[in-house]
């Protein structure tokens, strides 16, 4: 493992809801646009916006909906993903 | 980020100036068709947003199903019965007003958003031959399939084609401006409203309205009891930015408001105890009436109102031997015995009978369509559901025919909430209103989650749609715009600019304040009331105003935005302590508890607003709004030959 030679600040978001694929991004900024609580600040000319206030993101997936380009993932905080089973797992405990 | 610059223009000291015949206040559902309906009757409509219509409000992601559609050509109730039984179920403490409009106007307008590109029909013939499909109208109808009036819709596709049709109709939609404040003739509480005050949220440029009618289409207040500062997004069932600012400028300027002592135990919070709704297995709303199994993968029953086993999945649609209808699907707002529905057996039967935890949502053994309109339409349309559910549940490989969803606590609300943490849901209070939607300050209209006794999508719809065509009605007998108080707008200019000149490094945040509030009103107004408790409240959240607000600080108009939102909360909150002051007894459907009360006796509404500085109260009959069907009729002469010359053509 490579050891920091050094450190650096940085505060502690408690989640990342928006992640960007910069490589599918065009830059459009409709992201930006859709968003009701403008979370985003727009980014260098050509880029993604930046989620400049993530953590009043209610989770609406509108920025998604209205991406041309699906550069965009929403994703819950790891608290609220919630957990689904194969049906056949919970018969099979049962039986044995 | 701590350094990057703003990225917008500084704007503070330049000001925009409209004019309209009707401003609409609020770009979401409500107030895009109060816009609409207004600009259709040749009105020049204004429509202010703090986000952006096209997608803003608490409908702006989307919507699964319209209830109360008692108009349409399948139903089996009326307007007046459905009505009747809103009225019934919470004895009397609820709009009886704004609900017949929603049932009686509602499939009109449902209508209106199909001519304008909403889908509400299966028209790719997806579901064909489904129990809920009506094969002639291609409709989709929820819950009770013999009475037919709830429909489900593709509500994802609604407020872009609502904010289009605004466009066409050449309503200035005016996005990113916050209203801080009403106007109003003469600039004193109670007087008529001549316009309002605001400014943009990335430029801090001041913009002033001036109107001849205005529509108050904002939200209900939230964030009042529920605030994490970690996920404040998270904290309620409805965004972030809808926190009730109508309620706060209205109280403000001498509205009227009714119900505000209500509040009820919190049902949805994701920041903290309950999960994102409709994103955890459950068996109501949207997930109506999904199987659910336990533990070991043993089937729970469904009974109906008396109890009986119902015996297959197509019995959960319909009404119990004996009844007419019922109100919803899943015992969801505790329905009485008459407007009942189906609903799994109590918890505490079911551990009696050795059903184990966990419990989960179990699509696969129901019948095909049933499961495809669950997964893929329902959770897919309901807002909040397209992208963080549907999307990403499907990309990470849930299979609805293999899956199945853990369900978390052992109610549909996905947690247990302490008594103290509460939320204005199931028919909060809000502005009082008159039969033609307008408050008792003159020129302003009300409708959507801002009136009192709201709830859903269509009630939003209906009223927004009702609000707009009366305002335009008031606003052109107006002769011409009234003056606006120059001194009324120079001290809310001062207000709302105040925070940018206070110290980050000393003052206080918008997170800071709102925490303080909300432990405030767990603290002094929880479930159970006395007057000890609400007047120390009261005293604290004076405190709040007179020596934490003036330390408040915005580094920018977002923050500004944020923090302006939290004063409005704090307003609110002392609405909310006059209000339960004001009522002496306890009142189970206002879920109002008093432990130094005087009984619980039937008691009228009891409504109030302030003059100057002082709160005044009056009592109202819970019948106030008459006879319904008579009194609508005699309101709406104009739009009843409108629609009648309709359908003649």
């Amino acid at each position: 493992m490579n050891e920091p030679r050094e450190f650096q600040f940085r505060q502690t978001p408690p989640a990342r809801p928006i992640r960007f694929d910069g490589d599918a991004c065009i830059g459009c900024n409709r992201c930006l646009e859709a968003c009701m609580i403008d979370v985003f600040l727009p980014g260098e000319k050509g880029k993604h916006p930046v989620a400049a206030y993530p953590d009043e993101c209610w989770y609406c997936g509108c920025c998604v909906m209205e991406c041309p380009t699906g550069a965009i993932h929403l994703q819950h905080p790891l608290m609220n993903q919630t957990r689904w089973v194969e049906k056949a797992s919970l018969l099979k405990k049962r039986e044995a | 980020m701590s350094d990057m610059k703003w990225p917008y223009p500084a704007r503070v000291d330049q000001t925009c100036r409209m004019d309209a015949d009707v401003l609409v206040l609020g770009g979401g559902i409500a107030g895009c068709m109060a816009a609409i309906s207004a600009a259709r009757r040749g009105a020049k409509v204004v429509l202010v947003d703090k986000g952006a219509a096209r997608r803003s409000g608490a409908g702006g992601s989307g919507c699964d199903h319209w209830e109360s559609a008692a108009t349409n050509p399948c139903s089996g109730v009326t307007p007046e019965e459905l009505v009747q039984a809103m009225l019934d179920d919470n004895d009397g403490y609820n709009n009886g007003i704004s609900h017949y409009i929603e049932c009686r106007e509602g499939w009109d307008h449902l209508q209106e958003i199909e001519k304008m590109g909403g889908k509400i029909r299966d028209t790719e013939d997806e579901f064909k031959g489904a129990a809920f499909r009506d094969e002639k109208t291609k409709l989709m109808f929820a819950y009770d399939y013999q009475n037919k009036f709830t429909i489900r819709i593709w509500g994802t596709t609604f407020k872009p084609t609502m904010e289009k049709e605004c466009r066409r109709l050449g309503v200035q939609i005016v996005d990113r401006v916050m209203i801080t404040s009403l106007l109003t003739e003469g600039g004193g509480t109670g007087g008529r409203c001549v316009g309002a005050a605001g400014f943009h949220c990335r430029t801090g440029e001041f913009y002033v309205f001036s109107c001849r009618a205005a529509v108050m289409a904002m939200s209900r207040p939230a964030r009042v009891w529920l605030f994490s500062s970690a996920h404040p997004g998270l904290c309620e069932f409805r965004p972030l930015s809808t926190i009730g600012d109508g309620h706060a400028m209205g109280w403000r300027a001498g509205a009227e408001f009714n119900m505000m002592e209500k509040s009820v135990r919190a049902e949805f919070s994701s920041a903290g105890r309950s999960f994102p709704p409709y994103s955890a297995g459950n068996n109501h709303n949207t997930w109506y009436p999904a199987t659910l199994i336990d533990a070991g993968g043993r089937e729970i029953p469904y009974a109906d109102r008396d109890g009986n086993i119902l015996k297959d999945v197509a019995q959960r649609f319909v009404p119990a031997q004996g009844q007419s209808y019922f109100l919803k699907g899943g015992n969801i707002e505790r329905a009485k015995y008459a407007y009942d529905g189906p609903e799994t057996l109590p918890y505490e039967k079911l551990k009696e009978l050795g059903y184990k935890l966990p419990f989960y949502a179990d699509l696969s053994s129901m019948p095909e369509l049933e499961r495809k309109v669950i997964w893929g339409m329902m959770v897919g349309q309901e807002g909040k559901t397209n992208v963080p559910v549907y999307k990403n549940f499907t990309e990470a490989g849930f299979d609805p025919e293999k899956h199945v969803l853990q369900c978390y606590g052992v109610g549909w609300t996905s947690a247990e909430f302490l008594p103290q943490e509460r939320q204005l849901f199931g028919l909060p209070g809000g502005f009082m209103n008159d039969w033609d939607l307008m408050t008792n300050l003159p020129g302003l209209f009300v409708a959507g989650d801002a009136l009192f006794s709201s709830n859903c999508f269509g009630h939003a719809a209906s009223t927004g749609a009702y609000a707009g065509r009366k305002a335009a009605t008031y606003a052109a007998k107006e002769p011409e715009n009234r003056p606006l108080h120059q001194p009324q707008i120079d001290a809310e200019r001062r207000r709302v600019y105040a925070p940018l000149a206070a110290s980050p490094e000393t003052g206080v945040s918008w997170k800071e304040l709102n925490e303080a509030v909300a432990k405030a009103m767990q603290n002094y107004c929880g479930e159970q009331k006395r007057d000890e408790l609400l007047l120390s409240g009261v005293e604290l959240l004076e405190r709040y105003e007179k020596e934490i607000v003036p330390q408040a600080y915005a580094s920018n108009p977002h923050e500004l935005m944020r923090l302006l939102e939290v004063f409005d909360i704090l307003t609110v909150a002392q609405l909310i302590l006059q209000s339960c002051l004001a009522r002496r007894q306890s009142c189970e459907k206002l879920e109002f508890f008093r432990t130094d009360g005087d009984g619980n006796a039937p008691a009228p509404f009891i409504c109030i607003r302030r003059e100057g500085d002082r709160v005044l109260t009056r009592e109202v009959p819970l019948d106030y709004a008459g006879d319904i069907r008579e009194n609508y009729e005699k309101h709406n002469q104009d739009y009843i030959a409108e629609k009648a010359k309709e359908a003649q053509a």
